[in-house]
C-alpha cells in the first residue's frame, strides 16, 4: 500500500472524530513514514508495518469514545462507546448483543417506573390534604414523601449500576484490540 | 483463546515499555515503535494510540525539535507523574512476573 492510501484510508475512517484530532492523528502517521523513509525503507514496507489502517482508525475511534465516556457520563457519550465497541466487530459482541438489549431495556423500564413511582409520590403529598384519603391527609402526605424519597434513592441505584455496566462494557471492548499483532497480511 | 491472552499479555507490557524507553531518554515515535514492534512483536501503529492515551493522562508531554531533513520532529518525555506511574508499575512488573516465573518455572530460574 502507498503512503497516499494508507492515510486517505485512515482519515476515511476517522471521519466523525474532531478536525483537529484527525489533522494531529494523521500527521503523527505521516511523520511515521517520513521517518521511516529516512531510515531507508518502502512506503509499502512502513505501511505494512503500520498495520490496516481501517482497523487503525476502528480501534482509534473506540479509544476516543470510551474516553469521553469517562469524562463525560453523558448519554450521548455512553451511546457513542456502545456504537464504537459494536464497531470493533468481534463476534462474541454480536453474541452479546440480546442479551445486552435485554439489559438496556430492562434498564429503560425500571427508570420509567421509577420516574412514575416518583410522581405518583408527589401527587399524595400535593392531593392527600383535599382528597380526604383512607387514614386522614397527614398520612397521605407522609406516605407522598416516602415515595418520593423512595423513588429517588432506587433512581440513585439505578444510575450506579447502569454506569457500571458502561464501565464492564467499555473494560470488554477493551480486549478486542487486536493490532498489536503484527499486520502482515494487511 | 491463548491469542488473546498473548495480545492482553502484550498490551499490559507495551505501556511499560514506552514508559522505560522514555525513562532512558526522550525519544520520538518512530523510534519508540520500531525499538518496541521487533522485541514485542506488535504493529508499528499501535503505539500512536497508546503515546496519545498516555499524553491525555499526562504522563508524557511532547516538544518539536527541528530535524535536519523535513519538517520538526516531535519527542516525547516523561513528566513528573509519568516518572511516579514507571516507578509504581516498574514495581508491579517485578513482583508479579517473579511471582510467575516462581510458579511455572519452579525456581528453576533464579
Amino acid at each position: 500500500m502507498t503512503r497516499q492510501a494508507f492515510l486517505a484510508r485512515l482519515r476515511e475512517g476517522l471521519r466523525g472524530l474532531p478536525a483537529q484530532s484527525v489533522t494531529d492523528i494523521v500527521a503523527d502517521y505521516e511523520a511515521h513514514f517520513n521517518d521511516g523513509e529516512a531510515a531507508g525503507r518502502t512506503e509499502a514496507e512502513v505501511a505494512a508495518a503500520l498495520g490496516d489502517p481501517d482497523r487503525l482508525a476502528r480501534e482509534i475511534r473506540a479509544e476516543s469514545t470510551m474516553a469521553r465516556w469517562r469524562e463525560e457520563r453523558s448519554p450521548g457519550a455512553a451511546a457513542a462507546a456502545v456504537f464504537a465497541v459494536l464497531g470493533l466487530g468481534a463476534i462474541d459482541i454480536l453474541i452479546l448483543l440480546p442479551v445486552l438489549m435485554g439489559v438496556g431495556a430492562a434498564l429503560i423500564g425500571f427508570g420509567v417506573a421509577i420516574i412514575v413511582c416518583f410522581f405518583v409520590g408527589a401527587f399524595m403529598f400535593a392531593g392527600g390534604p383535599f382528597m380526604d384519603p383512607p387514614g386522614g391527609p397527614g398520612v397521605a402526605i407522609l406516605g407522598g414523601i416516602g415515595f418520593m424519597a423512595g423513588s429517588a434513592s432506587a433512581g440513585a441505584i439505578l444510575t450506579i449500576i447502569s454506569i457500571g455496566l458502561m464501565n464492564a462494557l467499555v473494560w470488554y471492548g477493551r480486549l478486542h484490540y487486536r493490532l498489536l499483532k503484527p499486520a502482515l497480511e494487511a | 483463546m491463548p491469542e488473546a491472552i498473548e495480545i492482553q499479555l502484550k498490551k499490559g507490557a507495551l505501556e511499560l515499555c514506552v514508559l522505560a524507553l522514555l525513562h532512558a531518554s526522550d525519544n520520538y515515535a518512530y523510534e519508540i515503535a520500531s525499538s518496541l514492534a521487533d522485541a514485542i512483536g506488535m504493529g508499528e501503529g499501535t503505539i500512536y494510540p497508546l503515546m496519545r492515551r498516555l499524553q491525555a493522562e499526562r504522563l508524557v508531554e511532547t516538544y518539536l525539535v527541528e530535524s535536519p531533513a523535513g519538517p520538526p520532529r516531535k519527542y516525547y518525555r516523561l513528566t513528573e507523574a509519568g516518572r511516579q506511574s514507571f516507578n509504581s508499575q516498574k514495581a508491579a512488573w517485578t513482583s508479579f512476573s517473579g511471582a510467575v516465573d516462581q510458579i511455572v518455572f519452579g525456581g528453576a530460574k533464579a
